[in-house]
Formats: structure tokens, C-alpha cells, sequence
């Protein structure tokens, strides 16, 4: 950030924490832990030690076994290892996939790719606020029900899904159940052992770890056919040099992460900027009011367009909807599948605070928001009321 | 988005925005809008001695079209009413730096104008 900026993306990535670029920086260079951790030799059995520490403490912070975690490059890449992974693994117990409409587009644009080779995909059906129920995900299964694909946090709205019975569902009708875990990890508690989840996908540059890492896991006994060949990295599942420095930043930033303490300060934070907001006339919430992740906030401001907004307080760097889809100027699919209208989706930014947002910016913020909301009502006086519901 | 200085300027500026007086002689307004572009404008001119004095307008919008509306207000105020015919939001695009993309948007701005002619010339009937 630049000096006067203000970063409220933190759902979008995270700054790396300079203790994470303290680890890393040890396995570069000749006197790092540079080596090939494929290697026999004492340098790279230094850097494989590295590697097996790092999956033991992102093991320990998802609540899962060290061998049931796989790196990959990032959440993206694990979701595609689940989906298409598992599907053609398991394709004699059939060629169904189950997932939802408010999915990231890693997970949609994969389940895409599944139909277009003869799959068959089913959406369940969330309510107003975002949720998904277990019962719903159980009407959707069928004979042929190979996976159910579900996030864990909404990248858009930070609604919180129970995995864990939904899960449940699966298992007793025989399905493999995987969760999209990148909002999640480090910010929510996992227990991803204990819960009925078969896979999950994990990313380290959304909890102060660095980009171009991540990790999927697989529970034991889960068959998952890989999608890359030329080595065997990763059980031959995820062929390739491991990339140590990255691999130890993802570790160190789990390590470093305390779901249950700091989840509470940054709910804090979220909830001092949604008072100051909500002082706007007619501003709303999305999502379920309570079933929800610590860090985001995503509101509408009807009257006003989000991208006019976002460039009045440009010094904030807040998002019209998920980085993903930011360049394309059209309303967030997430938020048009939880029904509101294309001028109510216009409307609307989210914010998500992280571990360096400080009250005084949140009071900023929420100051800098009134004041523009109001230049921009006022700018718009005499419109019609397009975002009235 | 990126967005050209131009364009930025005039967004956070918008020196000519807002109504005019509703009971001064003179003045004539035209609207125009889109949904499915979710763009509104309506522009409110002062006529005075067949030429155009004082533009205002208001504008639901994205930067662009705020920021065009702007620069249509600053080059119509002191020409004559024919102007309202000539002015060309391809122009705007252009000098603007505006992605082509938005030029549907910025042809309502023509749209509003052209009511504004329409309202002049009946008054002059």
C-alpha cells in the first residue's frame, strides 16, 4: 500500500506477513535451504524438512493428518483436482456432480468443463441469505451422485456453510463430499479430520501466505486421479518440483493464524465498519446476518453505482465484486442468484478487513462512505428509483 | 478499472452538477434513460439571447457517463442552440480516453440532449 491508502481486499489476498517472508527468504540463495527437497543429497533432505514441516503445520491449523495434504499451486488448481480429479476416479459409482450457483467460478467453470465431457451437473438451491441446507443437498442426490461440491466461506458475501452437515448428508448416502475451504482457512476453525469431508481445497495468499500456493486435502481411502504426470511429487498426484519457499510461507502463515483470537478481533472490525455504514439511509446487508465469516462485508447502497463509488473513495481499496470477475463491468452472478436485481448488484461493494486493518481506518472509511454516498444521491437526484425492491 | 485522468477529473469534480432554478425564464430540460444500461440523465439549459447560457445536469451512472455529462455540460455553455445538434459523444469517447464499450451509455447523453432541442423548438412554436 501506498502511503494514504487504505486496504480493505483482504478477501481478495492478503499482504504477506513479513515473519512469513522471514521463512521464506531462508530457502533462497546459496546459503538458504535452496535445494531440490527431491534430492538425496544433505541440502536437499534440508529443504524436504522443510517441506514435511510446513505440511505438518498447515495439517495442525486445518485440523487434519500431515499425509492427507497435497500442494498444489493455489485453491483454483485443488479445485480442479477435486472435481475432475474425483469424478474421473470414481466414475463407476456414476457421472453426477452436485454444487451450488454461489460457487467460485474455479468450482463452476470446472463443473462446466465435467458436463462438456458427459457429466451430468445438479444446483442446489440456497435461500435469500445465502445459506445452503443439508436437506437441499440431499434431494439433489441421486443413484449416480459421485461428488457434492460446496464452499465453506462465500468469496462475495462471507456466508458460512455448515460443511460439516452437509457432509454428514453425503456420507450417508455414499457421496463424496468436497468443500472449497480458501476464504476459510485461518479464519474459521476447521476440523477437517473430524468433519465428513473427503476434500478440501486450502490457499495460502488469503492468510498472509504467499500467491501461487495451496494445498488440497485428501482424506485417506479417497481416490483422486491426478491431472498433470512427469513425477512423483505429491504421491504422483501433483507431479513437479515442489516449490520450498512458498511451501514454507504457507506453513508459517498457519502457523501464525488464530482462528478463534484473531477471528474475534477481526469481527470486531467488520462490525464497527457495518455500524458506520449502516447510518447510510437504505444500505443493506447481504447475506445471512449471523451465519458468517469474521472478515467480509458486502453491502448495497441503493442509488448510487458501485464502480462510481468505488472510484470517489479510491484512495480505499475496497471491490465491486470478486477479484476474479473485477474487470468485467456486470452484476456478481453470487448476488443474482441470491435474487437481488442487476441495479441492487451494481449497487453493492464488499469490504473485508484483515490482521493490519486499524480502527481509526474503519472509522475513515465509514465516514469517507457517507459523505460520498451522499455526493452521489444528490448527483442522481431525480432518477428513477431502480434499486427499490 | 482504469480509468484516464480526463474521466477522473470530471467524475470527482462535477462543477456543473445539479438542478437550476425551476422558476427562472428561459430554461428547458430533457431526459433520458436506459435501464438495461442502468443510466439515467437529464439536462437542464438557460437560454439567453438565443444562445446557451447555463447547463446543469444530473446523472445516475458510472464514471464514464458522470464524467461525459460533465464535459457536455463545459461544451455547450456560450454556443448557440444548434450546438445541441453537433455534439458528438464519438467526440467524447475520444477525448476522454472512454472504452468503446461505453458508448451505448454516452449516446443517451445525445438522447437527453435532443429532448432539450425538442422542448426549445416548442416553445419557440
Amino acid at each position: 500500500m501506498q502511503p494514504g491508502e487504505i486496504y480493505l481486499d483482504y478477501a481478495a489476498t492478503t499482504p504477506v506477513d513479513q515473519r512469513v517472508i522471514e521463512a521464506m527468504t531462508e530457502c533462497l540463495g546459496l546459503e538458504g535451504d535452496s535445494a531440490n527437497p527431491s534430492s538425496s543429497h544433505p541440502p536437499g533432505q534440508r529443504a524436504r524438512a522443510r517441506v514435511e514441516k510446513a505440511r505438518a503445520q498447515i495439517a495442525q491449523r486445518v485440523g487434519a493428518s500431515p499425509e492427507t495434504i497435497r500442494f498444489t499451486s493455489g485453491a483454483t488448481e485443488s479445485d480442479n483436482l477435486a472435481l475432475l480429479g474425483a469424478m474421473a476416479a470414481n466414475k463407476h459409482r456414476g457421472r453426477h456432480l452436485i454444487t451450488s450457483r454461489l460457487e467460485h467460478k474455479a468450482v463452476l467453470d470446472t463443473a462446466g468443463a465435467l458436463q462438456s465431457r458427459g457429466c451430468t451437473v445438479s444446483f442446489v438451491d440456497h435461500d435469500d441469505d445465502g445459506v445452503i441446507s443439508p436437506d437441499a443437498v440431499e434431494a439433489c442426490i441421486r443413484d449416480d451422485t459421485v461428488l457434492v461440491s460446496i464452499m465453506h466461506v462465500n468469496n462475495e458475501t462471507g456466508v458460512v456453510q455448515d460443511i460439516a452437515a452437509i457432509g454428514k448428508r453425503c456420507h450417508q448416502r455414499g457421496v463424496l463430499f468436497h468443500a472449497d475451504a480458501a476464504q476459510s482457512t485461518g479464519k474459521v476453525p476447521l476440523k477437517l479430520d473430524d468433519w465428513p469431508v473427503d476434500l478440501a481445497s486450502l490457499t495460502a495468499h488469503k492468510t498472509y501466505g504467499p500467491m501461487g500456493i495451496g494445498a488440497i486435502y485428501i482424506r485417506k481411502g479417497v481416490n483422486v486421479q491426478p491431472l498433470i504426470h512427469g513425477g512423483e511429487q505429491e504421491g504422483g498426484l501433483r507431479p513437479g518440483t515442489l516449490a520450498t519457499h512458498q511451501i514454507v510461507g504457507f506453513g508459517e502463515a498457519l502457523e501464525l493464524a488464530d482462528p478463534d483470537q484473531e477471528g474475534a478481533q477481526l469481527a470486531e472490525r467488520r462490525d464497527r465498519l457495518w455500524n458506520g455504514l449502516s447510518a447510510i439511509e437504505g444500505v443493506r446487508l447481504n447475506g445471512h446476518p449471523t451465519q458468517r465469516s469474521p472478515h467480509v462485508l458486502n453491502v448495497t447502497f441503493p442509488g448510487v453505482q458501485a464502480e462510481s463509488l468505488q472510484l470517489a473513495v479510491s484512495e480505499m481499496a475496497v471491490s465491486t465484486g470478486s477479484a476474479c470477475n473485477s474487470d468485467i463491468p456486470e452484476p456478481s452472478y453470487v448476488l443474482s442468484a441470491m435474487g437481488l436485481s442487476d441495479a441492487l448488484a451494481a449497487a453493492t461493494l464488499r469490504f473485508s478487513v484483515g490482521r493490519f486493518t486499524t480502527e481509526a481506518e474503519i472509522d475513515h472509511v465509514a465516514e469517507r462512505m457517507r459523505a460520498e454516498v451522499a455526493r452521489l444521491r444528490a448527483l442522481a437526484r431525480g432518477a428513477p428509483n431502480w434499486t427499490a425492491e | 478499472m482504469d480509468y484516464d485522468s480526463q474521466v477522473r477529473q470530471r467524475f470527482l469534480s462535477a462543477h456543473r452538477a445539479g438542478p437550476l432554478n425551476d422558476g427562472a425564464s428561459g430554461l428547458v430540460s430533457g431526459e433520458a434513460e436506459d435501464r438495461t444500461l442502468n443510466v439515467w440523465v437529464r439536462f437542464q439549459l438557460r437560454m439567453l439571447h438565443g444562445a446557451i447560457h447555463t447547463v446543469r445536469y444530473n446523472v445516475y451512472g458510472c464514471p464514464h457517463t458522470v464524467a461525459a455529462a460533465e464535459w457536455t455540460a463545459e461544451r455547450l455553455e456560450g454556443r448557440p442552440a444548434g450546438a445541441l445538434d453537433e455534439l458528438s459523444m464519438r467526440k467524447c469517447l475520444e477525448t476522454l480516453g472512454i472504452p468503446v464499450e461505453k458508448l451505448g451509455k454516452l449516446l443517451l447523453l445525445e438522447d437527453a440532449l435532443a429532448a432539450c432541442r425538442r422542448r426549445l423548438d416548442e416553445h419557440k412554436g
